[in-house]
């Protein structure tokens, strides 16, 4: 296993006067804020850090620093420089400060952890890295949610830091996907600059033979107009590979002298195989934190309302396969939960009712945000459906340039030398063949772009943030068609 | 090596599981036995056992069908079949030919002959044999439909007539005749004169002019071809794959040339001039032959031309298409004479590391450069001689005479020993000052200066 570097940050926990009667955390500047060192050094995953004293910046930019300047970087330390240094990352932590300053006096919640593990890409350690951003969510879940005197307030705060790790999981996967697209870009820029000097040879050879009187002044120019257009086919995407750097840049958050870092020229191979993604849609609504954050919302509304201290009188709205709604009563009041053939795609969301005719606003209102709730875990259930499709689609696709498509273009160039070198064909032919092949070469890695957006997506799909991931339809560079003098 | 028959596919397996019954039929008509051979050099001539006595003659990597004597009639037997040819080393093709070869056998037989000839079809199609140039009843004519029905596949049809001219005659199919003559059908058929002494020569050499279009790399002929073809050959064989024409000094000697291309080409011989004896139509009158050093075979015709070997040597001799002494090659090659590739090689080589350049200054390296070339195909122009590459292919040979040599012998005898004096060599002297002109106007000598 590679060993990634350990970026601990220690937070002094200053602890206000009036603390005494509280547990320590609301008070604390990183108030819903702390990290669980020792779980993240078991893993030696990076953390996001919440920033708020001017040695914290001073540390976290010195670091940013050492990461970042005159660095190729991969794609996890692009995510961790994201998350350490993202400004607008930043400004969501501040809702948990603010969210906890208002249940300071009436709550103790325990300490919700936020740490988020890398997704990583072509990494061996990938597996540890998702088993950590799940224990950290499990445990931001698993914080109570039910203490009466503080319900509402609390609900709140639960929410707010969902919200943050929303934020911060989908910084991570448009980071992630902001590198894989710059990578990308570049590897086509590399293949594109080894077509113009084919087309350069070309041109030049053309030239050559105006010189010597075997070629005419049209079949010179159809050498050179191809050799001009394809430098202008590279000029676009070198512009292209800029820009998508400067995505990755502004996510990373940087300025300065640590804008002079390096992403690499090409985007790793396709892995072996595939890892396994049994009961993606269970996963997904299991760990899907923005699935949460609407939960949440819908327990805030209860709470708001007072629907907690009414009787329920209905069990469970159960959502199979994202469309049946099931409703029992328990016989004792209890939640009763019918087991359906699916149970893995089993998803609660919990009916409340007063049973109180003033209250039917109030039930309306939270049925609304159920029924709202019940969409979004729909859409979730298809979300990740769509990325599976997608990660073994895009693979089977990338697979078949690698595998298929590649060889057959070497056997191509590998004949096409062999008679170029019978005088059986032109140094144009053959030249002709030499681009033909980097198309190919080029489709090729634009279907390995599509693939590791593709399972970037896949784990956006099962924990959220996948706003950004996803692998849209980029569209892979053509090559213009060659001259061909000699024909 | 030349290999004999070679499956080309499930209609020819088809065939030749036809054929089989064919060879059963064969056995019960007593039918003579259809020859063989799975050699593609020079086969030495087969002096007549039966029948009246003639001049064998040699096909140039060839050979003769035999025949046997039946109730006064000569009788052969030639199957058409599928054939594999090695078309020199290292190239093979995938042919349609006679009794194991294309081009088939030679057929031998003397004025005054009946004939009876055989043909047994193993091609997955029907297939005809006409006799090209002799006189004979219309229906042994073999044109598929007018003379005859075509011989269906594994079944063997008999013509049979006399032979009441001498000459150099051809067979080749008229049935599917663009197809199957592109596939290599078609060999040559002598007449000797009655009389044995008549136009007698000490040697006698056959040449068929074919040709074929197979893309490099691949075996079988693109049929469709009616005229960039890139295989120019002599009796199936490219040079250097081409055996030489070996003559013991003083020898008569005469070579025959058949065409069957869609092309006429001039076979010029070196060191020699000669006299055209027969024509497709008869003997040449002596006193009216006219001496000439090329002489023009054209589409569809026979020629026979006659020398005495006195010059000792080795003696070019080839068709003067030059395109046709050159084996595969692209015919969209730009000329690439003084262009100067050196950046366009480097550049070149970025992308495809191994590219040699060529052509720039002629194509003679390709002589030279033993480059590696797609698989099955011959080198544009390849063969070795003493003194460096021949740079030739195609229709291409050598007349070697030599005293000494034995009537029966045919065998290379190897490279001419020039005697001292009489070869060209680099002249260490001083050189004169050329004589140059500068545009394109008509001068005329100087009158020489009057001395008196």
């Amino acid at each position: 296993m590679r060993v990634l570097k350990m970026t601990v940050i220690a937070f002094p926990l200053a602890l206000g006067a009036c603390a005494t009667t509280l547990p320590p955390g609301i008070t604390a500047p990183d108030a819903g804020f702390s990290l669980v060192a020792d779980k993240t050094r078991a893993a030696t995953g990076r953390k996001s850090v919440w920033l708020q004293t001017s040695a914290q910046s001073q540390q976290v930019a010195k670091e940013i620093h050492a990461l970042t300047h005159r660095k190729t970087i991969t794609a996890d330390t692009a995510v961790q420089v994201a998350l350490l240094n993202n400004r607008g990352l930043q400004a969501s932590y501040a809702a948990v400060g603010l969210s906890a300053a208002d249940i300071w006096q009436e709550s103790t919640p325990e300490n919700p952890i936020v740490s988020v593990g890398l997704l990583g890409i072509g990494a061996p350690e990938l597996g540890l890295f998702r088993a950590l951003e799940s224990l950290a969510r499990v445990n931001l879940l698993d914080a109570p949610t039910r203490k009466r005197r503080v319900a509402v307030a609390q609900a709140d705060f639960q929410r707010a830091q969902m919200q943050a790790v929303v934020d911060t999981l989908t910084l991570a996967a448009e980071t992630r996907t902001a590198w894989i697209d710059a990578v990308a870009a570049f590897e086509t820029v590399t293949f594109l600059n080894q077509a113009s000097q084919a087309a350069d040879a070309s041109s030049e050879l053309a030239q050559q033979l105006g010189q010597t009187g075997a070629l005419n002044r049209a079949g010179q120019a159809r050498e050179q107009v191809f050799d001009a257009e394809l430098a202008a086919q590279t000029a676009e995407a070198r512009l292209a590979a800029s820009v998508a750097k400067e995505q990755l840049t502004r996510l990373m958050g940087l300025w300065g002298t640590e804008v002079d870092y390096f992403v690499p020229d090409a985007l790793p191979q396709l892995p072996g195989g595939l890892r396994g993604t049994g009961a993606i849609e269970a996963q997904a609504l299991q760990n899907r934190v923005d699935l949460e954050v609407a939960r949440l919302s819908l327990a805030a509304t209860a709470q708001a309302y007072g629907l907690t201290d009414a009787t329920r009188v209905l069990t469970d709205l159960e959502v199979i396969a994202g469309a049946e709604l099931e409703r029992e009563l328990g016989e004792d009041g209890d939640v009763e939960t019918k087991i359906l053939p699916q149970a893995e795609l089993e998803f609660q969301i919990p009916i409340y009712d007063s049973g109180k005719a003033r209250m039917r606003k109030a039930e309306l209102s939270y049925l609304q945000a159920a029924n709202s709730l019940a969409e979004i875990a729909v859409a979730v259930r298809s979300e990740a459906r769509v990325a599976e499709t997608r990660y073994r689609g895009t693979y089977a696709i990338a697979k078949q340039y690698r595998d298929v498509v590649l060889p057959l273009r070497r056997i191509i160039d590998d004949e096409s030398l062999l008679a170029n070198n019978g005088m059986i064909t032109s140094t144009f032919e053959l030249l002709i063949d030499v681009r033909e092949g980097l198309g190919s070469k080029l489709d090729a890695a634009e279907a390995k772009h599509q693939f590791w957006l593709a399972a970037a997506g896949l784990d956006a799909a099962i924990y959220g943030g996948g706003g950004g991931a996803g692998g849209g339809d980029a569209g892979g560079v053509e090559l213009a068609a060659g001259g061909g003098a000699g024909h | 090596m030349m290999n004999r028959r070679q499956l080309l596919g499930t209609g020819v397996a088809g065939a030749t599981l036809v054929s089989t019954k064919a060879w059963s039929q064969t056995d019960n008509r007593s039918l003579p036995e259809a020859a063989l051979t799975d050699a593609a050099g020079t086969q030495p001539p087969v002096v007549p056992t039966s029948g009246p006595d003639y001049n064998p003659v040699v096909t140039l990597n060839g050979w003769t069908l035999p025949h046997r004597m039946k109730d006064g009639v000569k009788e052969f037997h030639l199957v058409a079949e599928p054939v594999e040819r090695e078309l020199t080393e290292g190239t093979t093709a995938y042919l349609w030919g006679y009794n194991g070869t294309s081009i088939g056998p030679t057929i031998e037989a003397v004025e005054g002959d009946r004939v009876r000839i055989f043909v047994t079809n193993r091609l997955p199609e029907h297939t005809t044999v006409h006799w090209h140039g002799l006189i004979l009843p219309s229906g042994m004519d073999g044109v598929q439909g007018l003379s005859h029905p075509g011989i269906p596949p594994g079944k063997t049809f008999a013509y049979e007539f006399d032979l009441i001219k001498s000459g150099t005659f051809m067979y080749h199919p008229h049935a599917d005749e663009m197809v199957q003559m592109a596939m290599g059908m078609m060999g040559m058929f002598v007449v000797h004169p009655k009389d044995p002494a008549f136009r007698r020569v000490d040697r006698d050499f056959l040449i068929m002019l074919n040709a074929f279009d197979i893309d490099p790399g691949t075996y079988i002929p693109r049929i469709m071809e009616m005229t960039d073809f890139n295989l120019w050959t002599w009796n199936s064989r490219i040079f250097p794959g081409i055996d030489p024409l070996v003559v013991n000094k003083g020898d008569d000697v005469r070579v025959r040339v058949g065409n069957l291309t869609m092309t006429n080409h001039p076979i010029h011989m070196h060191g020699y001039d000669f006299k055209v004896s027969c024509t497709d139509g008869g003997w040449v009158n002596p006193d009216v032959a006219w001496s000439e050093v090329s002489i023009d075979i054209p589409v569809g015709a026979m020629r026979a031309f006659d020398f005495k070997a006195e010059h000792e040597g080795d003696w070019a001799i080839h068709c003067h298409k030059s395109h046709h002494t050159m084996n595969a090659m692209g015919h969209d090659v730009p000329t690439f004479i003084g262009a100067d590739k050196t950046n366009v090689t480097q550049k070149i080589r970025r992308v495809q590391p191994e590219y040699m350049p060529m052509g720039t200054a002629g194509m003679a390296d390709m002589g030279e450069m033993e480059m590696p070339i797609p698989k099955n195909t011959a080198p544009m122009m390849s063969g070795w001689g003493k003194y460096g590459p021949i740079e030739m292919g195609g229709m291409f040979s050598v007349v070697k005479v030599r005293p000494g040599v034995a009537s029966d012998d045919y065998a290379d005898p190897g490279w001419y020993e020039n005697p001292p004096g009489t070869q060209a060599a680099e002249w260490t002297g001083e050189v004169p000052e050329p004589m140059q002109v500068a545009d394109a106007t008509t001068r005329y000598t100087d009158p020489p200066v009057s001395r008196g």
